[in-house]
């Protein structure tokens, strides 16, 4: 082992310690948020509550953060993933911004020149990204009357569909074959038993391991 | 209209406490900014390529990070303005958040996210699981990180190459689960359409306004190569759905 591999592996070694002491530090800061939230509100959370909320929401989000973790941290190395995990916005704005400098350095995978970059660039779009953000929110505080007023009540409280109207229609056209089966039984469940409708945190899990079976098959088959 | 709920998630307080948080976590970025790059040097690496790694870096976020800024302004008239800078600057995105607040604010008996059965104490709630919920990832670094990094970075590369070429049912897992959300969406708006739904048309035409401009933002993209547009087209097209549905209440 070189000079320079070696100053890489301790270096890649102080950034674990690093990275694992921020992380724990991080993840208590923003646990305890809504904590500090409700002791000023003097309200807890509701125990039964956050336990059927987190089991349906760790049945669909656990497989997905894992499968994230390990396609994403060999493109994003060790500093890079430590980063861009507790930063968030991993898959549309830190892995492109990632691959762009990586492009612009000319480096390639293995070398300790690839991770550097990794880890310069998720630094500075996390940082950029909260100070942009830090502009807007102090724009938007003057304008809080008017985006609590009742006429644009009917946007907030629409703001669900919005979101899987949009995103719907760019996953149905990314695999309109595998998005048929699970829309047009999701449909009929809710068209045939009403009840459902307001249940759809419990829909999720079987439409979503129908849509992940139908998938496997399909990928089997080559037709993905 | 919910006052007092708005009123206590866009406290004064709970803006200082969002402050601190992202203050730590900017620290940490800039830490690791630090030592990346007098790692670069020592490495021997040209200074040029290091700034030219921030600079590029920097330019190229502008645009998503004004994207993600709609964004807080899509989650702020639910969540309040705090929590939903708090998420979109660290840890989460979009499409997570308003999923997980969904499914949370329907585990505690509302019947969705609406503010006016939004109350303190279910804001709460929904906010600990959104947290706990998205921590999936910050886990696995912590945990695992360095034993899989040693583990890749020991494989040969030609194996990797190998790997590569055949891409795994991993990359279209996620694609699929995301599918199968949006089904279940969608299909509950349109058994709203119904009277035994309740005959509500808003949601159904919210969807439908929000995929339309996705599908003229996506026509743009792909057959017009105006890439630039990708990273709006998410909170554009939403807030678009979002003010025809401001419209149509006003009209009708």
């Amino acid at each position: 082992m070189n000079d320079k591999d070696k100053f890489f592996r301790e270096f890649n070694d102080s950034l674990h310690r690093l990275g694992r002491f921020t992380l724990i530090l991080g993840s208590i800061f923003l646990i305890s948020v809504p904590f500090l939230v409700g002791m000023i509100n003097e309200v807890s959370p509701d125990g039964a509550g956050f336990i059927k909320g987190f089991m349906r929401v760790g049945t669909i989000y656990i497989p997905v953060a894992i499968v994230e973790f390990l396609v994403y941290a060999p493109m994003l190395g060790v500093g890079g993933s430590y980063l861009s995990f507790i930063t968030g916005n991993v898959t549309n704005m830190k892995i492109p911004c990632v691959m762009n400098s990586q492009d612009i350095a000319g480096t390639s995978p293995g070398q300790p020149e690839h991770e550097i970059i990794s880890t310069i660039s998720v630094a500075t779009s996390s940082i950029v990204t909260t100070l942009v953000i830090v502009v807007g929110v102090i724009l938007m505080v003057p304008l809080q009357p008017v985006l609590s007023s009742e006429v644009l009540l009917p946007a907030f409280d629409n703001v669900v569909p919005a979101l899987f109207g949009a995103l719907g229609l760019k996953y149905f056209i990314k695999s309109p074959k595998l998005a048929v089966i699970p829309l047009v039984l999701m449909t009929a469940i809710c068209v045939f038993m009403p009840g459902m409708i307001n249940q759809t945190s419990v829909l999720l899990l079987p439409s979503g391991a129908l849509a992940l079976i139908l998938g496997y098959f399909l990928f089997k088959k080559g037709k993905l | 209209m919910n006052t007092q709920y708005l009123q206590s998630v866009n406290s004064p307080m709970f803006y200082l406490i969002v402050s601190l948080v992202l203050a730590f976590i900017t620290l940490m970025c800039f830490v690791f900014l630090f030592k990346s790059y007098k790692a670069g040097l020592k490495i021997g690496m040209d200074k040029k390529i290091l700034t030219k790694a921030i600079t590029s870096s920097a330019t190229f976020t502008l645009l998503p990070s004004l994207s993600i800024l709609l964004g807080v302004v899509a989650l702020s008239g639910t969540l309040g303005v705090p929590f939903s800078w708090l998420r979109l600057s660290v840890i989460g995105a979009l499409q997570y958040e308003l999923n997980v607040a969904q499914i949370a604010s329907q585990a505690i008996g509302l019947t969705g996210l609406n503010v006016a059965e939004m109350s303190i104490g279910s804001f709460v709630t929904i906010a600990l699981v959104m947290t706990i919920g998205i921590l999936g990832g910050v886990f696995c670094c912590i945990f695992f990180l360095k034993k899989y990094m040693t583990k890749i970075n020991s494989k040969p590369s030609a194996d990797e190459k190998k790997e590569d070429s055949s891409p795994s049912f991993g990359s279209f897992a996620t694609t699929a689960m995301f599918i199968g959300l949006c089904a279940a969406y969608i299909g509950s708006y349109i058994g709203k359409l119904f009277p035994g739904g309740g005959g509500d048309h808003m949601p159904f035409m919210v969807a439908v306004c929000a995929a339309a401009a996705m599908y003229v933002f996506e026509y743009l993209i792909q057959k017009k190569n105006m890439k630039s547009l990708e990273n709006f087209s998410l909170a554009a097209s939403m807030l678009i759905a979002m003010g025809v549905a401001v419209i149509v209440n006003i009209v009708l």
